[in-house]
């Protein structure tokens, strides 16, 4: 079964829709990436998914419930890791941690197993009683994306995470998300890196002006582009040019 | 030209529209009755001091001191915002026109103060010294000339030194003019001549300097950043602003507090909440503030009756802004994903209200100890508080 479906799903900020139409499902233990250029309608999408935008047509399920139908299996199902980091600034780095345990209903003996164990991948074990105020981009993305991680959900949603990362940060990450595969996790990664996605993402799925343009692995994409040999890259430049001129 | 004279003017606009809309809230709240209040018992007391003063009172010297010093105070209003650094920079060489508007308003946004203090200081000079009218009327205009060049000054002063040794500049504008204005009180002209001239040569040296340099945005822009801040910060007593996003603070010995929220999954929001009141210093002043209001009526107000009605009205005004404060919101944030009922974030804030208020009850207990009937105002506060939570509406819902 799908762990993530998306059926029809039309919907924006406004009457007038952002996304038009949006079929893909992601399955079990697939890390699936969502490429499109600014204003396409990745973020929009990620919103629907979600839950903090509601779809003007269509379904979307995870694990084979909507958001309306079970709220709670809904909510415990996944964990977001937004594109501009979003934290409390009256808690420190350690609170985040528990809260985030509390909220999905870790006991605390698990939640300092896998705390300690992220805290030491990502190195962040000296800053645990810091504020947010105090932290880099970098490191907030981290607290971010350590939250994420400790829950451990059967899907993972994850906003353009390499952006402010350093590059032992983004190595962490990366094998994180490997590790979860293994175990199961299904991920939905959007980003513009196209060289890191060509590399780790099971699938592509390409938006385009809020559609789905293409979608499959790497081989089904070159086909349907007819270019053989082709990267992500220049698929991607590809769609684009064929976009204007039509 | 045009641009910037419109990029002046929509910020102007923007800038007074801005200040209206918060000085509506506080002139309309209880500080508009009390500035009345003590602006009458303030002058009444004056004109009583006025019928014995002595007339050997250095009343020149008073009045050059204080309005001298309220003439060093001289920061430019300049409007400038962080991205103008960027957009602005290749009108580097038009800026020039942009700033004597700037300077402009500065003057004509100051001159009042520093006129009114003079003004008021003029029937002490009537009354303690021979001066016509005439001259005591030459010493205003002289006020309004030093307030002109002390805002040109202090502008070029920190376009050249970038913000630096602010304080240096200050003091010797502050000297200067002092004792241009306690000279031309005291009718030696020729001295008050050379201060200005002195001030005057002040002024054309920096104005040289600052032609060598590029404009300082980033100071500048600093100094709006502040000034808009201390008056939202002042505005935010009279009602919330909304931009505006309080310090953090520790506070370590609060934190057995936190001995109430244990860790449990029913315990999510109230986490959160008890750390968000007491380490924001908007949210944890404000019950300090209301706290000490209502202990201190008690222990030093003798009419049970007074301190029942102001024990009251405060815990009416803690719990119903703390509700406010703490459920109104519209940013997102992650516990809005958490998969916890919706309705347990105000379940958290009426256990902390209901915290705090006990606390706020237990003060005012202590220091009505004594009274006959020292028990009913704590019942009383307890009383209220629930009633203001369950009857007022829920902020989010609105």
């Amino acid at each position: 079964m799908a762990v993530l479906e998306l059926i029809n799903v039309t919907g924006g900020y406004t009457r007038k829709p952002v996304i038009k139409d949006l079929n893909f499902t992601i399955g079990q233990g697939e890390l699936v990436g969502l490429i499109g250029l600014n204003g396409a309608g990745k973020s929009t999408t990620i919103k629907h998914i979600i839950g903090t935008l509601i779809p003007q047509q269509g379904e979307i399920k995870i694990n084979g419930v909507t958001l309306k139908q079970d709220i709670d299996a809904y909510r415990s199902s996944f964990s977001y890791i937004p594109e501009t980091p979003v934290l409390y600034d009256e808690l420190t780095l350690k609170e985040h941690l528990e809260l985030t345990a509390m909220a999905y209903g870790i006991d605390e003996k698990t939640m300092k197993e896998r705390a300690s164990q992220l805290l030491s991948e990502f190195r962040m074990e000296k800053r645990l009683n810091w504020f947010p105020s105090h932290f880099s981009k970098g490191m907030r993305q981290k607290v971010m994306i350590m939250c994420a991680f400790l829950v451990n959900p059967h899907l993972y949603i994850i906003d353009e995470p390499f952006v402010g990362l350093d590059p032992l940060g983004i190595q962490s990450l990366l094998d994180q998300m490997d590790e979860q595969k293994k175990e199961g996790s299904s991920i939905l990664m959007s980003t513009h890196i196209l060289s890191t996605a060509e590399k780790h993402c099971d699938r592509i799925i390409l938006l385009h002006d809020g559609r789905v343009r293409a979608q499959g692995t790497m081989d089904d994409l070159r086909k349907s582009f007819n270019m053989p040999s082709a990267t992500l890259d220049d698929l991607y430049i590809a769609m684009t040019k064929e976009q204007d001129n039509e | 030209m045009n641009n910037l004279s419109q990029v002046w003017s929509k910020r102007f606009n923007h800038y007074l529209s801005e200040v209206q809309k918060y000085m509506r809230f506080v002139f309309t709240g209880h500080l508009a009755l009390v500035l009345v209040f003590v602006t009458g018992a303030v002058g009444y007391q004056y004109s009583e001091w006025l019928k014995v003063v002595d007339r050997s009172f250095p009343a020149e010297w008073l009045v050059a001191i204080i309005v001298g010093i309220m003439l060093a105070f001289s920061r430019p209003t300049t409007l400038l915002r962080e991205p103008d650094q960027v957009y602005l920079l290749p009108l580097e060489t038009q800026m020039g026109y942009y700033f004597k508007k700037a300077l402009d308003w500065t003057f004509w946004s100051q001159v009042g103060i520093v006129s009114v203090l003079y003004i008021v200081g003029i029937p002490l000079l009537n009354k303690v010294t021979e001066l016509s009218s005439g001259q005591i009327w030459l010493g205003l205009a002289l006020v309004i000339v030093l307030k002109y060049i002390n805002v040109f000054i202090e502008f070029n002063y920190r376009y050249a030194l970038r913000g630096k040794f602010v304080s240096i500049d200050r003091f010797m504008r502050m000297i200067l003019s002092i004792l241009a204005i306690q000279t031309i009180l005291t009718e030696q002209f020729l001295f008050t001549m050379v201060y200005v001239v002195l001030l005057l040569l002040f002024h054309f040296t920096w104005r040289k300097s600052v032609k060598e340099q590029p404009i300082p945005y980033e100071h500048f822009v600093k100094l709006e950043q502040n000034r808009m801040m201390a008056f939202y910060r002042f505005a935010n007593y009279f009602t919330d602003v909304p931009h505006l996003r309080g310090a953090v603070r520790r506070r370590v010995w609060l934190n057995f507090l936190y001995a109430l929220v244990p860790y449990t999954k029913n315990n999510t929001q109230g986490y959160l909440i008890f750390r968000t009141f007491i380490r924001t210093d908007d949210h944890f002043y404000l019950w300090v503030r209301l706290t000490a209001i209502s202990a201190l009526v008690a222990a030093f107000v003798d009419m049970p009756i007074v301190i029942l009605i102001v024990s009251a009205a405060i815990s009416f005004a803690t719990t119903i802004q703390l509700k406010y404060a703490l459920l109104s919101s519209k940013e997102f944030r992650m516990d809005m994903l958490f998969p916890v009922d919706s309705s347990m974030r105000t379940k958290a804030v009426q256990k902390l209200i209901r915290t705090f208020v006990f606390l706020q009850a237990v003060f005012v207990l202590l220091c009505s100890m004594g009274d006959a009937l020292f028990y009913l105002p704590p019942v009383l506060i307890l009383l209220v508080s629930e009633l203001t939570f369950h009857l007022s509406k829920n902020p989010n819902n609105a």
